[in-house]
């Protein structure tokens, strides 16, 4: 096994201690990335990296202008801020997927970069959903619906598309709050005006 | 659940389960606009919170609209979010406090979605935790992004309002999009009300929500 299927997550920290132990607690499940600041944050990040935690107190470049810059270079990554004081909703305004409170625990730990995960899950799979959507479209603007019956490409992409709504809502537990909200919709790519 | 029989009479719309997204389909100049805010007001007569995204009126016009459709309107129970996009992304109160969000431009999705939540947690603050949602128009944010955008935030709205119990309705010029392009838009909604004009009659009719669609009605 080289790892490199396992999911990849970037940890942006400048307290040792307080990196390692994070690296020890994700390290069972995840490939892990460790940066003392943000340059060596940015210079660590490529395509590869599904995760980063950032923390927004650092010295040199701030978590902050550490987001805008992965933004700026379009990577599809998910960003959680790591903070001291416990932020509002703003922080998903500036663009951040999530946010975790000083001191991390374990479980927060790994539950926040579950979510994360599951976030690009689900926009993979409202992904495909979208494209058989289309396909299906395509088929019912070119056929009768005669032919449809009887077309088996058709009814194929019928029952794929039932499943893939179940799986929409069910799996991933769907919308559940506004961070999820807001999360997916950045997922879109919108055209941002900055 | 939520009656809108008051507003159009189709056994249909009796018990539309909260978390229902319906389109409102027709060509323009049929009504669209008018039915989506009369189903709000008609909520909002009932002391439900509204949510109004618009693409084509100013904020405080839609404010002024609303006050005159209800009567003893709390303010507070309304929120706007104006993507005219004519100046950057801001929000305010009014004076009669209606939160409105401003964002730079229509194709700005990830600001429409800050905005709408922050509407729909200024109505929970001020009692309402559920209620309508109306947004006019998907034709100007297609022009803006694209089918599949529009699509996925169809989807991600129709999710978000499952969770939250509101019922959106959304409405489409049905005339400004090839057939396919209205398939699969329409492919994202529980339901569809779609709406035609003949020699100045206005008809509509349901489709999804209960089962077969019904018949043309006049309304």
């Amino acid at each position: 096994m080289t790892g490199s299927e396992r999911p990849v997550v970037l940890i942006v920290e400048d307290e040792p201690d307080v990196a390692e132990t994070y690296n020890l607690w994700l390290a069972d499940e995840y490939d892990v990335r460790l940066a003392g600041d943000g340059d060596e944050g940015l210079a660590k990040l490529d395509d590869d990296v599904d995760v980063v935690l950032l923390d927004r107190m650092m010295p040199g470049l701030s978590g902050d202008e550490v987001l805008t810059r992965i933004r700026e270079r379009g990577l599809d990554c998910r960003v959680a801020m790591v903070t001291a004081v416990e932020p509002d909703f703003d922080i998903l305004e500036m663009g951040f997927d999530a946010y975790l409170c000083k001191p991390v625990r374990s479980n927060q730990l790994h539950d926040t970069v579950a979510n994360l995960r599951e976030r690009s899950a689900y926009d993979d799979l409202l992904q495909e959903y979208y494209a058989l959507v289309e396909k299906r479209a395509t088929l019912e603007a070119t056929k009768s619906s005669a032919e449809l019956a009887d077309n088996e490409e058709y009814q194929r992409l019928t029952s794929r598309v039932g499943e893939l709504k179940d799986e929409l809502s069910e799996t991933l537990g769907g919308i559940e709050n506004d961070e999820d909200f807001i999360a997916t919709l950045r997922g879109l790519g919108d055209v941002e005006e900055q | 659940m939520y009656d809108l029989t008051d507003v159009l009479d189709f056994e249909a719309l009796s018990a539309v389960r909260p978390g229902s997204s319906i389109l409102i389909s027709g060509p323009a100049m049929t009504g669209k606009e008018e039915l989506a805010m009369q189903i709000l007001a008609d909520g909002s007569r009932h002391g439900e919170g509204a949510v109004v995204v618009t693409t084509g009126d100013r904020a405080e016009d839609v404010v002024a609209d609303y006050g005159e459709r209800v009567p003893d309107l709390d303010e507070s129970l309304l929120g706007v979010v104006d993507c005219r996009g004519e100046s950057g992304r801001s929000s305010e109160f009014t004076a009669g406090g209606t939160f409105v969000y401003h964002l730079s431009s229509p194709g700005e999705i990830t600001g429409m979605g800050i905005g709408i939540t922050k509407c729909m947690e200024n109505l929970a603050n001020n009692g309402a935790d559920s209620g309508r949602f109306a947004l006019d128009s998907l034709s100007t944010i297609l022009t803006y992004t694209d089918k599949k955008t529009v699509f996925k935030l169809c989807h991600i709205l129709s999710s978000r309002f499952d969770t939250a119990g509101y019922l959106g309705v959304l409405t489409i010029d049905s005339a400004a999009h090839d057939e396919q392009t209205l398939q699969v838009i329409k492919q994202a909604f529980d339901g569809m009300i779609e709406i035609r004009e003949n020699d100045g009659v206005r008809e509509a009719r349901v489709l999804g929500l209960a089962g077969k669609p019904t018949d043309w009605q006049e309304f």
